[in-house]
């Protein structure tokens, strides 16, 4: 008897430093930004003086167009500015020297570019591009929606081919949560959350960093910094491509779309229980979304 | 547990008492007898094995209820509170698709009118500050449209709603226990078999019309030595004394495209897989029409909107309707209307 009660003195003592100890998501959310601009002004300030690059234009119509960009400034979305406001606004990705290439990332040599779109013949790029954001912003989404006491980690999206039919996104939840299943008005919240992150309109910065950067971007998440360190040891140039939109830092496999506007008729659909894992109890949030183009 | 003492005093009828302690004389007409009350735990009669059980079936049982309620997100679910009388609920908004003809048991014959409940959704909560302040209403939209003809403010409404953009937009006044949050879908099992409700639209419009059709004037003869007069009014007030037609003199104009409710209109039959309600008689408006359908406020029906889905249905918590739900009048043609014993 005696020695229960002080066993749950013991544990509430814990417990309450060990939560004044995990700093909260407006913390971690404004530290992790704070790194993210540190390295984006950094990496721009690598190209003090503006040197030209020549960009050929591949494309419908466009074939040998040449354009005279900055190198180290200017993204494949300012090589579409210069053509018409079709190819702005309907340009998903764009594909440099073969390799596909986020449409904010800055073009660093002379190279070929060729802007993809939704209604290409091969829109299979684009396609899988497109799931891979949505998969991003229903993390982003899950990371937000949740209030301040209750802890939400993002596990590493899986790759999921879009004829399955879903975008999905693994996470762990606090361990009070563990037998809560989320209710259809829970999940009608959670779409009202994505609907206005997508009429926000906001872009996917892309960002490439040394693996060291991401491990100090993602210090209060263990998982996220293996999740980092798979990445790098998986990339052929050791870099991992980190991507910000709004103040949410996050990490993806391949490129992203360019902005969050491209989505629209954002469903999230399900919340599953994968079981026990090395992190906790595991959770697939599973979501349908078109693109606005495809309308 | 301790044992407790009590007295039960007991009224003797002439008979002697027995008594288990001297504590009195059993002489006197009450007697007082000592007994033994033992209030227990609810472990003390049970094994080793049912105890250990049942405590750990409360622990999880409470362990579960506490996880129902815990609302985690930062929008939470409005508080749901229980039908009281003088409550009103929110109406719906429904699609005019046809008519049909349905018997009742009795053999009689009905017509019905088919109303769909499409892609009902509330929209806002006006708090009775806003509204008129007398009671508070909920801003209700149906049917799903292109966004394309709405304007910026009303898609301001839909995106707050998280709702696609909608055809008919209307306002339901409502009791304040019978708010629901915006974005909450509606369907047709709101209503339920036996209930009766106003139906309000706008009607078919006639355009300019004169006397006879617009107010049911009986005109003039069409023979017998009429002269040009056959649809005409006629007289159009008393004479010398007034000296002049008094306002509101029923005179040709222009008839039908106003809102007109039909009230006490009882529904039949509830379809909850495609959301139809069977509503008794006619309704105003044309076919694929969209018009409004909210609980009667006729005094003598207000005794059949007891106990009713409050403040509406919710899939998940009574998921398990029947696809069809019937009035007890109704004569379902698929059931065998004779049994031989």
């Amino acid at each position: 008897m005696v020695t229960r009660t002080v066993c749950q003195v013991f544990q509430r003592r814990f417990a309450s430093t060990a939560a004044a100890l995990r700093p909260s998501t407006a913390e971690v959310r404004s530290q992790r930004n704070a790194v993210f601009s540190r390295e984006q002004a950094r990496q721009r300030a690598l190209y003090p003086r503006i040197e030209k690059i020549e960009v050929s234009m591949m494309g419908p119509g466009l074939d040998g167009t040449l354009l005279i960009m900055n190198k180290g400034m200017s993204t494949p979305l300012s090589c579409a500015r210069h053509l018409t406001e079709h190819h702005m606004s309907n340009s998903a990705l764009a594909i440099v020297d073969g390799e596909p290439w986020p449409l904010h990332q800055p073009l660093t040599h002379s190279c070929t570019l060729t802007l993809l779109t939704f209604k290409d013949s091969d829109p299979s790029l684009v396609n899988q591009a497109y799931w891979r954001s949505c998969a991003a912003l229903l993390g982003q989404v899950l990371e937000t929606a949740f209030k301040d006491d209750y802890t939400v980690e993002l596990l590493s999206t899986p790759e999921v081919p879009v004829t399955s039919g879903a975008f999905c996104c693994d996470v762990v939840f606090d361990p009070r949560l563990d037998s809560w299943t989320p209710s259809e008005e829970s999940l009608r919240s959670l779409t009202q959350g994505a609907q206005q992150l997508i009429h926000q309109n906001l872009a996917w910065e892309p960002l490439e960093v040394a693996p060291s950067v991401a491990l100090e971007v993602f210090s209060h998440s263990s998982c996220k910094q293996e999740e980092v360190e798979q990445k790098a040891s998986h990339s052929p140039k050791g870099t991992v491509m980190l991507y910000r939109c709004g103040d949410h830092v996050l990490l993806s496999g391949g490129p992203l779309v360019a902005r969050t506007g491209l989505c629209s008729q954002y469903e999230v659909t399900a919340l599953h229980s994968l079981g026990k894992g090395p992190w906790g109890h595991h959770r697939r949030a599973q979501g349908l979304s078109l693109p606005l183009q495809l309308q | 547990m301790m044992a407790t003492w009590g007295c039960r005093f007991l009224l003797q009828r002439g008979a002697q008492l027995i008594s288990r302690a001297a504590a009195e004389s059993p002489v006197q007409l009450l007697g007082c007898i000592r007994t033994v009350k033992t209030t227990t735990g609810f472990e003390e009669h049970l094994t080793e094995d049912n105890q250990k059980y049942m405590r750990n079936l409360m622990a999880e049982e409470y362990r579960s209820q506490t996880a129902e309620r815990l609302n985690p997100l930062k929008d939470e679910p409005w508080p749901r509170h229980e039908w009281t009388e003088g409550s009103r609920r929110v109406g719906l908004v429904a699609v005019k698709l046809g008519m049909a003809p349905i018997w009742t048991k009795t053999g009689e014959r009905h017509p019905v009118t088919l109303l769909q409940v499409q892609d009902c959704h509330v929209l806002r909560y006006l708090p009775k500050e806003e509204f008129d302040g007398r009671s508070a209403a909920l801003v209700v939209g149906g049917k799903n449209v292109s966004p394309f003809y709405r304007t910026e403010k009303e898609m301001e409404m839909f995106r707050n709603a998280g709702v696609p953009p909608k055809q008919k937009v209307t306002i339901f006044k409502v009791s304040d226990n019978a708010i629901i949050k915006p974005g909450t879908p509606l369907y047709a099992a709101h209503f339920r078999p036996g209930q009766y409700v106003d139906v309000t639209a706008k009607s078919i419009g006639k355009g300019f019309q004169g006397v006879m059709k617009r107010w049911g004037f009986k005109g003039q003869p069409a023979s017998h030595g009429q002269t040009k007069t056959h649809r005409r009014p006629g007289a159009s007030g008393p004479g010398g004394d007034p000296a002049k037609v008094f306002k509101g003199k029923k005179m040709p104009g222009r008839m039908g495209n106003t809102y007109i409710t039909a009230h006490g209109l009882k529904i039949w039959r509830v379809n909850t897989k495609y959301n139809v309600l069977y509503v008794h008689g006619t309704v105003p408006g044309h076919r694929n029409c969209v018009l409004k359908v909210r609980d009667t406020v006729l005094p003598s029906r207000h005794s059949t909107v007891l106990s009713p889905p409050f403040p509406t249905y919710f899939t998940e918590e009574e998921g398990d309707l029947d696809e069809d739900l019937f009035d007890e009048n109704l004569f379902i043609h698929t059931e065998p209307s004779l049994t031989l014993t």
